[in-house]
């Protein structure tokens, strides 16, 4: 049997996965997986799998931060991502994280809004470089 | 439909398209899975391009690379920086361009780099306009045959295997042969007789030393001023090698879409194909013959149709391509000497042998051709040039005959002297370009038989103290002869008087 591509396996886990057979796919992709000895890409399948069902309007992401955010902020932000991508279902995890020094970084599947104060400084510092 | 409602449509639609974009300010980003030897691999960037930049930010700044390998599950890109500072993890971004380099005349004089940065010491370089490394080439109907004189200044080359502007001649030889010496005697040349054509040099993979001695005699050539040099040394990435070529071309294609003319020289097109080699087996892509990829004919391919002449629509500019190749023991029926001799429009072979026989440039008049310059050698030139390549060959070989001593009819004798005469006069020193009438007075001496008692020893002595006579006592021949067209009853008279007389004094 031909290996199958990694996005080829994601498309088929979050297709169970949104028609609500959850458990039936988790011990499918396992077997697949070990059957295959194809374990060490699990985590790599697990993000393609957050990127095809936030495809199908089920976003999961993640909010760093500096310092912890407010539920209003937070709420704001589910917003945002709404908006955006028209998804229908928002879950967001926060992360507390001194290095980004200040403002926020939300990262979903495939895409990412940077706007702190860290990311600023590397672009700066690129800018510096080349000149 | 008048322009208006095209104004208006076009304005609707950018409205409609604005507002369909639902991304806003969420950047596409795709994480490097892992990374070696000049190539990241990424996951993740769907809507990445064949050739796009990417972007990883890594903890000292952003380091570019560029999407070479599309696959389903990753993306193979190579990196334009060092891959020390890259690690699996780290976040890229989609640039949203392909590569693109400065373009313009403000980078006339100086030393660059690939992407376009000055290595010279000089300030940054600052231009109006930017170029696409990669870029079709010129389709037929926007063409035009080549027909104006690219001169070299090298008599061997402008008289036998003339170069036109819009031309890909390839110079091809052993390593130590002169092949860099006759490209940066084609490049004075420019300067000298004024042409105007702007010099666009590549180094690839060569030592910066080299490129810094060429810089400075270019300077005291007073050449500099029309050149750009786009150098990368052997301690660049592959990835700068692979690029110097193309975006240098762009450099090139700048004047050329201007209504300039200008010559690139890609010294040299061997380490170039090596780079890809490299690039390509670290990309995991099959290895063919060699252990080239199977595209290695289209890298070359690609690069030598963007020289051209533009038809008189788009300016009638145009774009003079010398690439350089480097043969192993004179093999030329090796898998990238074949394909370049393939490609370009006739090459100029240089051998070991002549070289060491004292016969510079070391021309072999068997194997070199041009095989759409004749239609572009100025009317001068032509006027003598006739029988020259061949007689030169003959001579070559009856030459080799000769040595075992046998008698030998008159006839054979007077062809092996004139061949013997012909190939002293054709002998010229580096950075020591010749014009056109001098080009053409030195071969009507020996063809037309007024040099026919100088002993070959003396024939460069006399020729100088031709050339020095013609120019004092006739001048305002010589310039006109300078200006390409056929020399008149007058000229060549002037021309056999003074080298008859010259002759006298060099007999033996």
């Amino acid at each position: 049997m031909a290996k199958l591509s990694r996005r080829a396996i994601a498309t088929y886990v979050a297709e169970q996965l949104t028609a609500g057979d959850s458990k039936k796919v988790v011990l499918q992709l396992a077997a697949y997986l070990v059957d295959t000895r194809r374990t060490k890409e699990l985590s790599l399948i697990i993000r393609d799998i957050q990127f095809y069902l936030s495809e199908a309007g089920a976003v999961s992401g993640v909010v760093t931060t500096a310092s912890e955010l407010t539920a209003e902020t937070k709420k704001a932000v589910e917003k945002y991502i709404k908006e955006q991508t028209g998804a229908k279902t928002v879950a967001l995890d926060s992360l507390i994280d001194p290095s980004v020094i200040g403002g926020v970084k939300v990262s979903i599947p495939g895409r990412e809004l940077d706007a702190t104060v860290s990311r600023s400084l590397t672009v700066l510092k690129t800018r510096f470089k080349k000149a | 439909m008048s322009e208006l409602s095209i104004t208006e449509l076009s304005n609707d639609l950018r409205n409609a398209i604005a507002k369909l974009e639902t991304t806003g300010n969420l950047d596409e980003v795709g994480v490097v899975l892992r990374v070696g030897d000049g190539v990241a691999w990424v996951r993740g960037l769907r809507n990445a391009g064949y050739n796009e930049v990417l972007q990883i930010e890594t903890e000292e700044g952003i380091v570019e690379a560029f999407a070479l390998n599309l696959m389903e599950d990753e993306i193979g890109a190579v990196l334009l920086g060092e891959d020390s500072k890259v690690k699996a993890g780290q976040t890229v971004r989609l640039k949203g361009t392909v590569l693109s380099v400065p373009v313009g005349p403000e980078l006339l004089g100086r030393v660059v780099d690939p992407l376009g940065r000055a290595i010279d010491g000089g300030p940054a370089i600052k231009t109006k306009q930017q170029g696409l490394v990669e870029r079709e080439a010129i389709g037929v109907m926007g063409r035009k045959s080549v027909h104006e004189p690219l001169m070299t200044g090298i008599s061997a080359i402008d008289v036998m295997f003339p170069i036109g502007r819009g031309q890909r001649e390839l110079i091809i030889g052993d390593r130590q042969t002169g092949k860099t010496a006759l490209a940066i005697d084609t490049m004075i040349n420019q300067g000298k007789q004024n042409t105007g054509v702007v010099n666009v040099y590549v180094a690839i993979g060569q030592k910066r030393s080299k490129i810094a001695r060429l810089v400075e005699r270019l300077k005291q050539e007073g050449v500099m001023d029309q050149t750009i040099i786009v150098a990368t040394s052997p301690a660049d990435p592959a990835s700068l090698l692979y690029l110097a070529p193309y975006a240098a071309t762009a450099m090139g294609e700048y004047f050329r879409d201007n209504s300039q003319h200008a010559l690139m020289i890609y010294d040299d097109l061997t380490k170039h194909a090596v780079a890809y080699r490299q690039m390509s087996l670290l990309l995991r892509r099959p290895p063919g013959r060699e252990a080239y990829p199977g595209d290695v004919f289209y890298l070359h391919s690609r690069l030598l149709e963007r020289s051209a002449k533009l038809s008189d629509d788009l300016g009638a500019g145009s774009l003079t391509a010398l690439p350089i190749i480097e043969t192993q023991a004179g093999d030329i029926s090796a898998y990238i000497p074949t394909n370049v001799i393939s490609i370009t429009d006739g090459q100029i072979f240089l051998e070991t042998d002549l070289f060491y026989q004292g016969i510079r440039p070391a021309i072999s008049a068997g194997l070199s051709v041009s095989r759409v310059g004749g239609a572009a050698q100025s009317g001068a030139i032509k006027s003598v040039s006739g029988g020259l390549k061949l007689g030169l060959s003959q001579f070559r070989e009856l030459a080799s005959f000769a040595q075992f001593g046998s008698d030998l009819d008159e006839a054979t004798k007077s062809q092996i002297e004139r061949g013997q005469r012909l190939t002293e006069l054709l002998k010229q020193h580096q950075y020591n370009p010749m014009s056109v009438w001098q080009q053409t007075a030195s071969i009507l001496s020996v063809t037309k038989g007024y040099f026919d008692k100088v002993a070959p020893a003396k024939i460069k002595a006399a020729q100088a103290a031709m050339l020095t006579r013609l120019w004092a006592d006739h001048k305002k021949d010589m310039t006109e002869l300078d200006k390409g067209g056929k020399p008149t009853e007058e000229i060549l008279k002037s021309i056999e008087v003074t080298a008859t007389a010259t002759a006298k004094g060099f007999e033996g």
